[in-house]
């Protein structure tokens, strides 16, 4: 059976993390997606890390994760030519996904306005730092910086300290899937009949509807007028992260459903009979407080956190132990369902990848293809797509067009 | 605005999925996340919910706390249960701020599949619905005994989101846990916690929900697209540890290539400096910088009058900034700290610096960004009162957007999807209310019992 995505052509003009998850979400389930390249390659190319911690255009792992099953172009929007180039894929895609600063595209006379003059059916996808429109529509975005702004950074962390940003670039990510989802929905419309559209993703918003907390902190605000902040551990009794004899766990304990079980486990049933054990933890007395965390920490340091983490599951009680990525790497669940997927590539030679989201009961998935070298399509697209001869692509790289 | 003012959508412009039905089966944070999007474009949305039991974590905290108790845990700085002005009323259930963030647009059913009346109706709603969505622990579906091929049998044009929180197979099928746990059990909570720090300073996220949230959508507007082309529908199996995975693949890459294990970065960044969190005039208060060139460092230090950093040899390229970095953290902060962090916004993006202030909830819900872009929603709940509400996180230029409904009441649309949708008789109906099977509250012997 086809795959689920299978007909949709994609140009993925943007660059970093965001509009290239977009993509290769659309390229996993089965898009045709042409990333078109500057000549001197996406950025995310010289992100890192790399193989060997060598910079390499072709080994930066933050590019390789992002960019399989995709094929590559290179192609200067800044000149004429490259313009003139980009319109005639264009007119043969179903999809644009650009990041340019707002105003850029229309700038180089290939926005919205041209490109959906002969094709109502186009879906634009376009993604900022803060939106096409407003005051803040020119500042400049970050990972960290839009977190900060947008999304529940303030209260992740310790009250003493600085807030600390989520891992990785998790907000672009996301956002990226907010964009996928988007040209889905528009696809779906258009193969309905209906019209095309252009999407204006800010990460910013895609922030502030982020149901890691923010949305609900925000709805929240507006019912108590007050904002949520970063919580002191010690404020819990056998809740949130603590020590193990290997790491650390993070089981649900104090104050929760699941506390009489979890000092059966621990084996101290008999604070179970003490006159705080049914309240919410902060209104446990600091005595009572105490001796509940004292007996789990003393227990902690006796158990292997994964094991701690297996006997509270026979229980009942909600946890999850806090592992690296090498112990995800050798772990028998995510190892047993195939959750890594081998890929060879030849700069970057063979790795496991962090592989499919979905397991689809209908539709196979194929082999995942490797990202691809810069430029590696520009025969196929050029020559075979294009109808350039060997000489046109030569000057076109000459004047720095490819 | 009233609806007789909003800008129009033409046949052309329609919201993409109306004219698709979706039923849920969802608790907490994740599964109503998923539906929350479908109903936003379009769908609609029916939750079945039991009201003759408590679903854990969804409309209902583990208890319902007095003003004190409320007040008390806010003041801890958790609020996301807070109640409007801190009161539960008499319907609690009703008036979550969790719940009613990702509710509306949504119809409400009774409807318990637990019991064999229950069961009966949902299966006959499967049969008028083109999506279900849930992302309960494996265990509870299939003792329901409503798995997909069981379902498909009712409806095999039927698509099935499954969203457990590690896959329907595995050691680790029936573990349960929210999306915090879930992202200590991949990596995320390891590589976010602070670099000179231990992890259990860094408290819960819940970015895993989020994530999958988005993802479960996508993934159900994708089968939906295919299910024109092949007239199937099919199951979908999206664990939230592996739709989170692929977020964090560089990590696993730089692990699998190099053999380096995940390092817990905090606000440190691979090669820019400074780069993270610094304190801002004021108690609590913050602005995130991300500098990378010397021309960008050049002009953070030009605007916040520190030309003195510009002659300090361990500052003097992007390669040793990162090197003293510790060092560099320090003077910017010296330098931060004197500054109102909305000015200092202003004036260093003004001068090409990207650099944001922090904004806790209430900064947020004042800015003057998302007020010029009408992200937030003004809304009127009945019994609730009236709030705003963040309102849709992606803008189509030509379809213009906004929530319709507010979130439905527990039981709200029995009636009509019972007698109108699913043809029970008027006699059927009033007996299943009769029964307990329906209804708009919770007896008092299930409230007194609580959450399970």
């Amino acid at each position: 059976m086809a795959e689920l995505l299978e007909g949709i052509r994609v140009l993925e003009l943007a660059q970093g993390v965001a509009g290239p998850h977009a993509g290769k979400l659309l390229a996993e389930y089965g898009a045709d997606v042409l990333k078109v390249e500057p000549p001197g390659g996406d950025e995310s190319r010289a992100a890192g890390p790399f193989k060997g911690d060598i910079p390499h255009p072709e080994t930066s792992a933050l590019f390789l994760n992002l960019n399989r099953n995709k094929r590559s172009i290179t192609l200067s929007l800044e000149t004429e030519e490259g313009r003139a180039i980009f319109l005639r894929l264009a007119a043969e895609a179903d999809v644009v996904i650009e990041n340019f600063r707002p105003g850029q595209l229309a700038a180089c006379g290939i926005g919205y306005d041209v490109l959906s003059r002969e094709r109502p059916d186009l879906v634009l996808a376009s993604i900022t730092p803060f939106g096409q429109t407003g005051p803040w529509r020119d500042y400049r975005g970050s990972e960290i910086t839009l977190q900060a702004v947008g999304g529940p950074l303030h209260s992740n962390g310790t009250p003493t300290r600085e807030p600390a940003k989520l891992g990785g670039s998790i907000a672009h990510y996301h956002c990226g899937v907010a964009v996928a989802f988007a040209i889905v929905l528009a696809r779906l419309r258009v193969e309905q009949g209906g019209s095309g559209d252009w999407i204006d993703q800010a990460v910013y918003e895609a922030q502030a509807g982020f149901r890691d907390r923010r949305a609900i902190g925000l709805t929240a605000a507006g019912y108590a007028g007050m904002s949520s902040h970063r919580q002191r551990p010690a404020s819990r009794a056998a809740v949130g992260v603590r020590p193990a004899i290997d790491g650390h766990v993070n089981i649900l304990g104090g104050g929760s459903r699941h506390f009489g079980a979890l000092l059966d486990l621990i084996g101290r049933p008999d604070l179970k009979e003490h006159p705080d054990f049914g309240k919410l933890v902060v209104g446990y007395s600091p005595a009572y407080a105490e001796q509940v965390e004292g007996s789990y920490i003393a227990w902690l340091f006796e158990t292997p956190k994964k094991e701690a983490v297996a006997q509270a599951q026979a229980r009942g009680i909600l946890g999850g132990a806090i592992l690296s990525v090498a112990d995800l790497l050798s772990d028998e669940h995510y190892r047993g369902r195939g959750a890594f997927e081998a890929i060879d590539h030849p700069v970057a030679g063979e790795a496991e990848y962090a592989g499919r989201q979905l397991l689809l009961s209908e539709t196979p998935r194929p082999p995942a293809r490797r990202a691809p070298l810069l430029g590696e399509h520009n025969d196929e697209v050029y020559f075979d797509r294009l109808g350039y001869d060997g000489a046109a692509l030569a000057r076109l790289r000459g004047r720095g067009v490819i | 605005m009233s609806d007789a003012t909003r800008p129009q959508r033409d046949a052309s412009h329609r919201l993409p999925l109306e004219g698709v039905r979706v039923a849920e089966i969802t608790v907490v944070w994740a599964g109503p996340h998923v539906t929350q999007l479908l109903a936003e474009w379009g769908a609609d949305v029916i939750r079945v919910e039991p009201v003759n039991a408590i679903q854990p974590y969804s409309r209902y905290p583990e208890r319902i706390m007095d003003e004190a108790a409320s007040r008390a845990l806010a003041a801890t700085g958790y609020t996301l249960a807070a109640y409007p002005d801190f009161q539960a009323g008499a319907d609690p259930w009703n008036r979550n701020p969790s719940f009613n963030s990702h509710a509306r647009n949504k119809r409400s059913m009774a409807c318990n599949v637990r019991t064999s009346a229950g069961r009966e109706a949902f299966l006959r709603l499967i049969r008028h619905v083109d999506v279900l969505v849930e992302n309960n622990v494996p265990l509870t579906i299939e003792r329901s005994g409503i798995t997909y091929d069981v379902l498909r049998e009712v409806n095999p044009r039927l698509i099935m989101l499954r969203m457990p929180a590690y896959g329907l197979d595995g050691p680790y099928k029936n573990y349960r846990g929210f999306g915090t746990h879930v992202e200590g059990m991949i990596g995320h909570h390891l590589i976010r916690t602070y670099d000179d720090g231990t992890p259990d300073e860094m408290g819960d996220t819940y970015t895993a929900d989020a994530l999958a949230g988005v993802m479960g959508a996508f993934a159900v507007a994708s089968a939906l697209r295919s299910r024109e082309r092949t007239g199937f529908g099919q199951q979908i199996e999206m664990p939230l540890a592996e739709a989170f995975l692929p977020a964090l693949g560089e990590y696993i890459l730089d692990y699998t290539m190099n053999g380096r294990d995940s390092v817990q970065e905090g606000n440190t960044h691979r090669s820019h400096a400074p780069h993270g969190i610094y304190p801002a005039a004021g108690e609590d208060q913050w602005v995130a910088l991300d500098i990378a060139t010397d021309d960008e460092f050049a002009a953070f230090c030009r605007a916040t009058d520190a030309e003195a950093l510009l002659g300090d040899v361990r500052f003097a390229s992007a390669d040793a900034r990162w090197t003293y970095r510790k060092a560099l953290d320090a003077a910017v902060s010296s330098v931060t700290q004197r500054f109102d962090k909305e000015a200092l916004f202003h004036t260093l993006q003004a001068a090409g610096v990207c650099t944001a202030p922090v904004h806790d909830d209430l900064d947020c819900t004042r800015s003057p960004q998302l007020a010029a872009r009408g992200f937030f929603e003004e809304l009127t709940i009945e019994g609730v009162g009236t709030h705003r509400y963040p309102g849709i996180m992606t803008k189509w230029t030509n379809t213009p957007n906004w929530i319709r409904t507010p979130p439905p009441r527990v039981g709200e649309h029995s009636e009509a999807i019972y007698i109108d949708l699913l043809g029970y008789s008027r006699v059927e109906y009033e007996a299943l209310i009769a029964q307990g099977e329906v209804g708009t509250t919770y007896p008092p012997d299930v409230l007194a019992r609580g959450v399970g």
